[in-house]
């Protein structure tokens, strides 16, 4: 994954309607933004049509990435994350075969599968992560990466809707308490 | 919160979360991004959210998409689409510029546009000067003829063209601020600069709806513009 200084000055050139930098971004961000895209919308079209929007987001609104605000590897990941699950969540009727049954986020997470000094405080999220009741904790975490929404959860884990909804709230509050004081 | 097992459902922070993890239907998401966009508390609390669960992101494996995505991207935003932003970025620099020369010119929205290569061309009478007005191309987009004694300014458009069903207004940018001067004709035209206009004022050339603008002010992106400097 390209560092920091690199993607910040990519930005900054979009910005300007650079489109060379927009190149050089897609190609240092692509794998990592289309991987999260298609764990969440698994129809491969309509995952390249999200990649593909993402990115003529970015040129649109790479003026308005803020490098107070953090790294540019989050921002662009939430960018294309959230336009992925507009996308699961408009097309509710349809959703494709799991990917991987039973994949262990959270292990992966510990072991993560590309360098991730991009992804800060992660130590903090696993040790609260692993806190949560079980099933509560893999409902947080199959929302975030896999994009299930709640309905989803609630056939997934065999519970009402509104149990799994509450499963949510508690995990979230909880989550918070907790990295709250671990930080 | 009504105690440590049963969080409130309706805890703001709550949806702020739901709606990182992406829980929520599309209705609901509309809903709090519409409440992000006009409360910062709101988008604090998204933001907080993104923030804590980042980390999760790094553990979702890369896949490399189809060479075509990457040719789409690059095709679209050097197209049409490419002409336009770079024309609304440059624009940012010019209103950045123009507040610092400019003072009232600073009223104009942030997000209007641009003004590029002005050549002021000296007359040999006092009191008269052209201003040549370009936009991005290499011809004039305007020729504007300013005679300070008689507070006339004659417009010749060369090549400024309005989007389909839009007007043209012509604005005189002064330390009080945007004036209507009236709409770009086809054909040359004359206008009466407003009273006071000092002759280091602006000369703004915004796109409007039909007739021009509605409210007094500016209302559509500044296409040109185009310093006017005293003899």
């Amino acid at each position: 994954m390209a560092d920091d200084a690199t993607l910040r000055r990519l930005l900054a050139g979009i910005a300007r309607g650079d489109a060379a930098c927009l190149a050089d971004l897609y190609d240092l961000t692509s794998p990592k933004l289309y991987g999260l895209i298609l764990r969440i919308q698994r129809d491969r079209g309509l995952a390249e049509d999200v990649l593909q929007d993402v990115y003529v987001r970015i040129w649109q609104a790479a003026g308005r990435y803020r490098p107070e605000a953090g790294p540019p590897m989050p921002w662009l990941a939430t960018l294309a994350r959230h336009r992925a699950i507009d996308s699961v969540r408009r097309k509710t009727e349809v959703q494709g075969p799991d990917l991987d049954n039973g994949e262990d986020w959270v292990a992966r997470l510990i072991d993560p599968h590309d360098a991730s000094a991009a992804f800060l405080d992660r130590d903090a999220l696993v040790a609260c992560l692993n806190r949560l009741d079980p099933s509560h904790r893999d409902c947080v975490v199959l929302a975030y990466c896999e994009g299930l929404s709640r309905e989803d959860l609630a056939r997934r884990f065999d519970r009402p809707v509104n149990t799994i909804k509450t499963w949510l709230h508690r995990a979230l509050a909880a989550l918070k308490t907790c990295m709250e004081v671990a930080s | 919160m009504t105690g440590p097992g049963t969080p409130d459902p309706d805890d703001p922070d709550l949806r702020a979360a739901e709606y990182v993890l992406g829980t929520l239907d599309a209705r609901e998401r509309a809903a709090v991004e519409r409440e992000a966009a006009r409360d910062p508390a709101a988008r604090a609390r998204i933001d907080a959210w993104e923030h804590r669960l980042a980390p999760l992101a790094a553990a979702v494996p890369a896949e490399t998409p189809p060479p075509r995505i990457r040719a789409a991207v690059l095709q679209g935003v050097r197209g049409a689409g490419h002409a336009e932003t770079r024309r609304i970025a440059d624009l940012r620099t010019q209103v950045r510029r123009w507040r610092i020369t400019a003072g009232g010119a600073g009223l104009l929205a942030a997000s209007l546009a641009l003004a590029l290569m002005v050549v002021p061309f000296r007359e040999p009478s006092g009191g008269r000067y052209l201003a040549v007005v370009q936009g991005g191309g290499t011809l004039p987009a305007l020729i504007v003829r300013v005679d300070t004694r008689t507070g006339i300014a004659q417009v010749r458009p060369v090549n400024a063209e309005a989007p389909t069903d839009r007007s043209l207004e012509l604005w005189y940018v002064g330390a009080q601020g945007p004036k209507p001067l009236g709409l770009v004709a086809a054909g040359q035209s004359q206008v009466r600069l407003p009273a006071g206009s000092a002759a280091n004022g602006v000369i703004a050339v915004s796109v409007e709806p039909p007739g021009g603008s509605p409210t007094g002010q500016p209302t559509g992106p500044v296409v040109y513009t185009g310093k006017l400097l005293a003899e």
